[in-house]
């Protein structure tokens, strides 16, 4: 082992520890079954923890590993942890959403349900440092390929099964497409590695790199879910176990936009003005669609899929603005968005009728507020967020992307941004209206009151830092993400 | 006129070889013909022993369980395309190569004990 | 002669195809698999090509790693495909349908 190999094997340390940790729980789970899935979960958090510690190791001025094919800097780092919070916390609330007795007959958690998540986020970690299209492509890979299965993972149920499908349909079809892009980028740039590329892109943009780019952009759109990209994105959510359902709409969500971000500031760096265009596109119709199409959802899981695909758009904002600030508040709305979609779907864990059952029809939802009136404060607290009212703390990266948009000459960006905002925030209201002051109908379920003092917690976490007093966090979160935006434009 | 000796290698090479396959053929026939071990069945007879016949509409449905067979194949079949140009490229890459290879194989053999103990080997 | 145009052309066509296979398809989701191979292999078309168009080898190295990931896919496609029919009974893609927004 030479010095080279060893200090790229000490860059990439969270990514080793969580794949030693993935295999070695395969093993215990092999040999133990699903009879040790709360010991395998408890260690797989274990081990999220502790990457997520070790990305401290990462050197503040940034290190290339193995030849440039990655490279761990701020902006990675910043995007590890949100990424290792998601997952741990996507871990911590399956446990008791597998062992409910539902009608499907879900049966017991499965000790496989933490290994992959592990699986995933290292994937992830691969993604946000990658630096060459062959480290994207093969982190990207490792994320889907677990993504789907966890997608389908209620063998009994078909709404799972076919969520699984779609997703992966779709899924195999991006990847297809980013990787036809990044073949003509190659072959047109002689080189996979991000800034070879982008040198290549300010000597000559010619029509091999043009389609090159158009393609890998098409691609990483589907990955985010950004209209006109987003037609699996309600399904998936609906169909998914609503664990799943709360791990796709936040860790794979900020892999997918850090990747776009170092992509497009990295590879395309030369060639801003014509990336712009595209990634203005499809800011405008995800914040507009996602938008409208919350209009009229009768399913929760639905009606957030199209908040994510709105909040897509809104972090895209800050992207299209091109600029070092730009990209610092769109990291900055990726670590809000996190905390504040992970807080909702745990509220959403905690609408059981007494049967155990999960209810997801929002008309079935009325007369909530008389039965579990903390629990809908909360539910109104998180959709007010998403929706960017201001006394929350979900105002304030809304504010820092327009703010970039305006900066950067993009006005009217920022003004069909904020209309769209309105609009989401009429429906949220309706909702709300519907769970909080609506009677309850005759077939209403049972609400039991029966709670779980993690999820709790992590509910009363969540809201704090998402209500006004969020806003005390604003000095570090500036800090952290304005680190990791000037490390892409080193 | 060519020399024909220089031909020799070669040919006493096919005589060895269509010797032994000969043996290789003949001999167990014989022997269980001997042995009285002889019991030809429906099974035994046909062409490939693998529960196929040989013949017959390709579009019939066959059991999802050889699905299963062929994705453990694929994946060690994949493993012997990234063996060849490790193998040939190792005076190169050294130690940091082998040890890297290793690790893979090492990754692949956890999958296969994964597998194994979930039951995927098992026809039944 | 055959040059480097010759293999990007049967690159796109053979990416056309694929895409136009899960789109156009209504029969069967096998298909699509079949479909999401042909698009990557495609790919391996274009990469190997230019690899060589190049001299370079990193083209080839992302070829097989593309492989190895269709293959997975692959297995993965067929793991789901087959709890999709224990459920439904059928895998025609006009059934695929449980979900409406």
């Amino acid at each position: 082992m030479n010095h080279d190999m060893s200090a790229s094997l000490l860059l990439v340390a969270p990514e080793l520890t969580l794949t030693l940790a993935g295999l070695a729980l395969l093993i215990w789970a092999a040999f133990f079954g699903d009879r040790h899935a709360t010991g395998i979960s408890i260690a797989a958090v274990a081990a999220l923890v502790g990457a997520g510690a070790l990305t401290s190791l990462a050197p503040a001025a940034g290190g290339n590993a193995f030849d440039g094919l990655a490279r761990v800097d701020a902006f990675s780092t910043f995007a590890h942890v949100l990424i290792y919070f998601a997952a741990a916390v996507a871990i911590i609330i399956a446990p008791r959403f597998f062992r409910a007795h539902t009608p499907g007959g879900h049966g017991l958690m499965r000790a496989e349900y933490p290994i992959l998540i592990v699986f995933a986020a290292v994937g992830m970690g691969m993604m946000v440092s990658a630096t060459d299209l062959m480290t994207l492509y093969v982190g990207l890979e490792m994320n889907s390929l677990a993504a789907y299965v966890l997608a389908s993972f209620i063998r009994t149920d078909t709404r799972s099964a076919e969520a699984g499908l779609k997703y992966f349909v779709l899924g195999a079809l991006a990847s297809g497409i980013l990787l036809y892009g990044m073949s003509l980028l190659y072959g047109f740039s002689g080189t996979t590695n991000f800034a070879g590329i982008a040198a290549a892109m300010g000597a000559d943009f010619s029509g091999g790199l043009v389609f090159g780019l158009v393609f890998v952009l098409a691609g990483l759109a589907f990955k985010i879910s950004a209209v006109p990209f987003h037609m699996w994105t309600p399904d998936v959510y609906e169909g998914a176990p609503t664990p799943v359902t709360a791990f796709f709409a936040s860790a794979p969500k900020v892999a997918a936009m850090a990747l776009t971000v170092r992509v497009c500031i990295e590879a395309f760096g030369p060639t801003t003005l014509d990336w712009q265009q595209i990634i203005i596109f499809l800011a405008l119709a995800s914040t507009i669609l996602g938008a409208v199409g919350a209009i009229g959802q009768r399913n929760i899981k639905r009606l957030l899929a199209y908040s994510s695909i709105n909040n897509v758009g809104f972090a895209l904002i800050g992207l299209a603005a091109g600029s070092e600030a730009g990209v610092a508040a769109t990291m900055s709305y990726m670590a809000v968005y996190v905390v504040m979609t992970l807080g909702s779907f745990l509220c959403i864990l905690q609408l059981r009728d007494a049967g155990g059952a999960y209810v997801e029809d929002i008309a079935r939802m009325a007369g909530l507020g008389k039965a579990r009136p903390w629990l809908v404060g909360a539910i109104a607290l998180f959709m007010f967020s998403l929706a960017g009212i201001p006394p929350l703390f979900g105002f304030w990266p809304k504010f820092l992307v327009f703010d970039a948009a305006v900066r950067a000459g993009l006005l009217p960006l920022a003004i069909i941004g904020a209309l769209s905002s309105v609009i989401s925030a009429f429906y949220y209201l309706k909702v709300i209206k519907t769970m909080a002051f609506d009677e309850a109908p005759a077939d209403a379920p049972q609400w039991t009151a029966e709670g779980n003092a993690v999820e709790t917690g992590l509910i009363g976490f969540t809201a704090t830092a998402i209500s006004p007093l969020g806003y005390l966090a604003i000095a570090p979160l500036a800090y952290l993400s304005g680190n990791a935006a000037l490390a892409l434009f080193r | 006129m060519t020399d024909l000796s220089q031909y020799l290698p070669i040919l006493i090479f096919l005589g060895i070889a269509v010797g032994l396959s000969a043996l290789f053929v003949f001999l167990p026939m014989g022997v269980s013909r001997l042995t009285g071990t002889h019991n030809p069945d429906a099974a035994k007879l046909s062409e490939y022993e693998c529960g196929f016949p040989a013949f017959e509409d390709s579009r019939s449905q066959f059991d999802v369980r050889f699905y299963l067979v062929a994705i453990l194949f694929i994946i060690f079949d994949l493993e012997a395309a990234f063996l060849f140009p490790w193998a040939v490229s190792l005076q190169d890459i050294g130690w940091a190569g082998w040890t890297t290879m290793m690790v893979f194989l090492a990754e692949l053999a956890l999958g296969l004990v994964y597998a194994w103990k979930k039951g995927a080997l098992d026809w039944e | 002669m055959i040059g480097l145009t010759h293999y990007l052309v049967v690159g796109a066509i053979l990416f056309v195809l694929g895409v136009l296979g899960i789109f156009i398809n209504r029969k069967n989701v096998i298909i699509i698999l079949m479909a999401i191979e042909l698009i990557l292999l495609s790919v391996n078309i274009n990469l190997v090509a230019f690899s060589a168009y190049l001299g370079d080898l990193v083209g080839q190295v992302f070829s097989m790693f593309v492989l190895t990931v269709a293959a997975g896919e692959a297995a993965i496609g067929l793991a789901i495909l087959v709890i999709y029919f224990r459920g439904r009974g059928t895998i025609a893609v006009d059934d695929v349908n449980r979900m409406k927004g």
